[in-house]
């Protein structure tokens, strides 16, 4: 016997949509983001004998670990309907002040770790500070960080790169415990905790809630002047981190190092699917944004493909991925 | 199910697009340059070419965007290393930015080779790091023929203010380069006064900005040495702009293709000519030479050359072929 009603019934949500949603509710990503990479990455090891190898899998994360850091910086601050243009010259800065309490000021590796990541955390901490208390916007004052901090970068060294970091420290960025660079270990346990940070507390849901609207925000009781100058002064400290790597790893402070990283950190962010005004971002999303593009860069180097071409790919991916983005909130929108 | 398959199309076009892959080859050389923006890298580029194409080697060339895109190289310098070439060319952004690749390279077994003298000896060998050969010009002798030429120009009892914008602030080849110029003018016609050493970092607007901001300063300006072509063609414009062509000697060093042009406008007074497609092209054939067992000196020196108006109407220097 047959329902007559068979032929009528609702349909459920379908298979698609639910791995959609169950995606951005479990892991907090947009599942084409992770399908766009994994087709990339497939069709680099069609292409390239040379892309499918464990020493070139951490070649990608290994290229990817400074731009990451800085991309979680810019996930952060644009979550919250910010903009940190003063990444990469922070980079830079932290770099040359971390080489040179180690080298020139001859002092342990621990304070010239801490000097490194506290150099990135103060400048970021000047710049929430203005932004928070001067009411000047953060576009204005990052800008003008952007400036100031390259130039005291190549001021400290008089733009000669400071060489010859202690080995302890040179370890943070060449050593390879179990095989794998450290610069990729310090990558992937910041994501882990920034993630946390930012999915399952509340410092991350207040992060998200003042991106999304600032009153409703201070509404509810967040002291959204206090939580924004602790967000710059986080990004700072994150682009420390980046610094850190890059200093290490070439094992020099380089006051030229990290030159117009702020954009590609916020090309990372906003592949990986986090909003540019705010209410939106997710970590793990950043990483594949980041990995996107990592995988990309090498596949095409590994391609020789002209590093001309690699940059109008980036270009055309960022474009495309918001383009999926907005396709998206769309279609949603319309139900 | 629709939407799926159209980001699978979209991804899998988008990929195809990109693929423009060369054939993989045994024994293959490794040449990283800076950038291929600037004609003195493209004509090392060509050079690599023609040499590579004589000796009937496979090579492989990547470049980055800028010359001051230290990390990138780093990154492409990494991947080069997944190809395994026999030996690796290498023009570094700084002295230190691919240190680590280059240990790497070293342990692989990978004759590491500097190709127009970025690295620094002393810290080659404090990260133990052993090249297999430096080619290139030597950048002291770039700039004292430099002041030679000037000195010529003025005479030896010249008097006056001279200008000289230097590369990018802590780089090794254009601190060589002011600095042999700096050192030979003292020493040949010391009534020449060095006003102002700026950094242009390889910039020609930079460096039309600091000829602006000196020819304001010291109106009588005699002359301008500038590090590299570029800086030197930024000048050019500043010193024509301000009415003053022609008064002042302008020397760059490189003799790429756009100063020759300037050259023969009777723009630009003279180039220190490194002959860069003379370099690429020695820098293979002596990779070949070590590759088969042979042995080749531990530092190749490659002559420069002052090019001029003079010297290039007249075109009986033998060197000039080599000028792209």
């Amino acid at each position: 016997m047959t329902s007559p009603d068979a032929g009528r019934m609702r349909p459920g949500p379908s298979l698609w949509s639910r791995i959609q949603s169950g995606a951005i509710e479990r892991f907090h990503i947009r599942i084409e983001s992770l399908i766009v990479l994994l087709v990339l990455a497939a069709a680099m090891a069609v292409l390239s004998p040379y892309f499918l190898s464990w020493s070139n899998f951490l070649n990608i994360f290994l290229a990817t670990a400074t731009i990451g850091v800085l991309a979680i910086a810019a996930t952060y601050v644009l979550g919250s309907g910010g903009l940190d243009l003063s990444l990469g010259s922070v980079m830079g800065l932290a770099g040359v002040v971390g080489a040179w309490v180690a080298v020139k000021a001859g002092l342990p590796t621990p304070v010239a770790v801490a000097a490194t990541v506290g150099a990135g955390a103060l400048a970021g901490f000047v710049n929430g500070l203005i932004i928070t208390r001067a009411f000047v916007p953060a576009f204005i004052v990052t800008l003008g960080m952007l400036g100031i901090a390259r130039g005291l970068a190549l001021v400290i060294n008089h733009g000669a790169a400071i060489y010859g970091l202690p080995a302890a420290m040179v370890y943070l960025g060449q050593g390879r415990p179990l095989g794998i660079p450290m610069p990729v270990i310090i990558f992937i346990a910041t994501a882990i905790v920034m993630h946390i940070l930012l999915a399952y507390t509340r410092y991350g849901r207040h992060t998200l809630a003042i991106g999304d609207s600032e009153n409703a925000a201070r509404t509810a009781g967040i002291n959204v002047q206090r939580h924004r100058l602790s967000l710059y002064t986080l990004s700072g400290a994150l682009a420390g981190l980046a610094g850190l790597i890059f200093a290490t790893r070439v094992n020099a402070g380089d006051p030229t190092a990290g030159l117009t990283y702020e954009l590609t950190a916020i090309t990372a962010a906003i592949i990986g699917g986090t909003n540019l005004f705010g209410g939106r971002a997710s970590i793990l999303g950043t990483m594949i944004g980041a990995l996107i593009m990592g995988v990309l860069q090498n596949g095409l180097n590994l391609l020789a493909v002209q590093s001309y071409y690699q940059q109008m790919a980036i270009g055309a991916v960022l474009i495309l991925a918001v383009f999926i983005d907005q396709w998206q909130v769309r279609k949603e929108s319309r139900v | 199910m629709s939407r799926l398959k159209s980001t699978l199309k979209l991804g899998v076009a988008f990929a195809t697009l990109l693929a423009v892959a060369p054939a993989m080859a045994e024994g293959e050389y490794g040449v990283l340059m800076k950038t291929l923006a600037n004609p003195f890298w493209g004509a090392m580029g060509m050079g690599v070419e023609d040499g590579a194409k004589e000796a009937g080697v496979a090579y492989y060339l990547q470049a980055v965007e800028s010359d001051q895109a230290a990390e990138p190289q780093l990154n492409v310098c990494n991947t080069m290393l997944e190809r395994k070439p026999v030996a690796m060319i290498t023009a570094a952004i700084n002295s230190t930015n691919l240190l680590p690749c280059l240990k790497a390279a070293q342990e692989a077994g990978i004759k590491v080779v500097d190709l127009d003298g970025n690295l620094d000896q002393a810290i080659l060998d404090a990260e133990g790091i052993d090249i297999t050969f430096r080619i290139g010009s030597d950048n002291v002798l770039a700039g004292a023929q430099g002041a030679e030429y000037v000195v010529s120009q003025l005479g030896a009892d010249a008097t006056g203010p001279v200008l000289v914008i230097e590369g990018l602030s802590g780089n090794i080849t254009g601190q060589k380069r002011a600095q042999g110029f700096a050192d030979k003018l003292g020493e040949l016609a010391p009534g020449l006064e060095i006003v102002a050493s700026l950094p242009g970092d390889w910039d020609r607007g930079k460096a039309a900005n600091i000829t602006n901001d000196i020819l304001t300063r010291n109106p009588d300006l005699k002359a301008i040495f500038a590090a590299n072509d570029g800086m030197a063609l930024g000048a050019v414009e500043s010193v024509f702009a301000a009415g003053k062509g022609g008064e002042v000697v302008i020397v760059g060093v490189d003799g790429n293709s756009d100063a020759v042009k300037s050259i023969n406008e009777g723009r630009l007074t003279a180039s220190v000519a490194q002959l860069p497609y003379l370099v690429g092209k020695q820098a293979v054939e002596n990779v070949k030479v070590v590759v088969e067992g042979g042995e080749v000196p531990h530092e190749i020196i490659v002559p420069t050359l002052v090019l001029t108006k003079e010297v290039m109407d007249a075109g009986t220097e033998p060197m000039l072929e080599y000028v792209k």
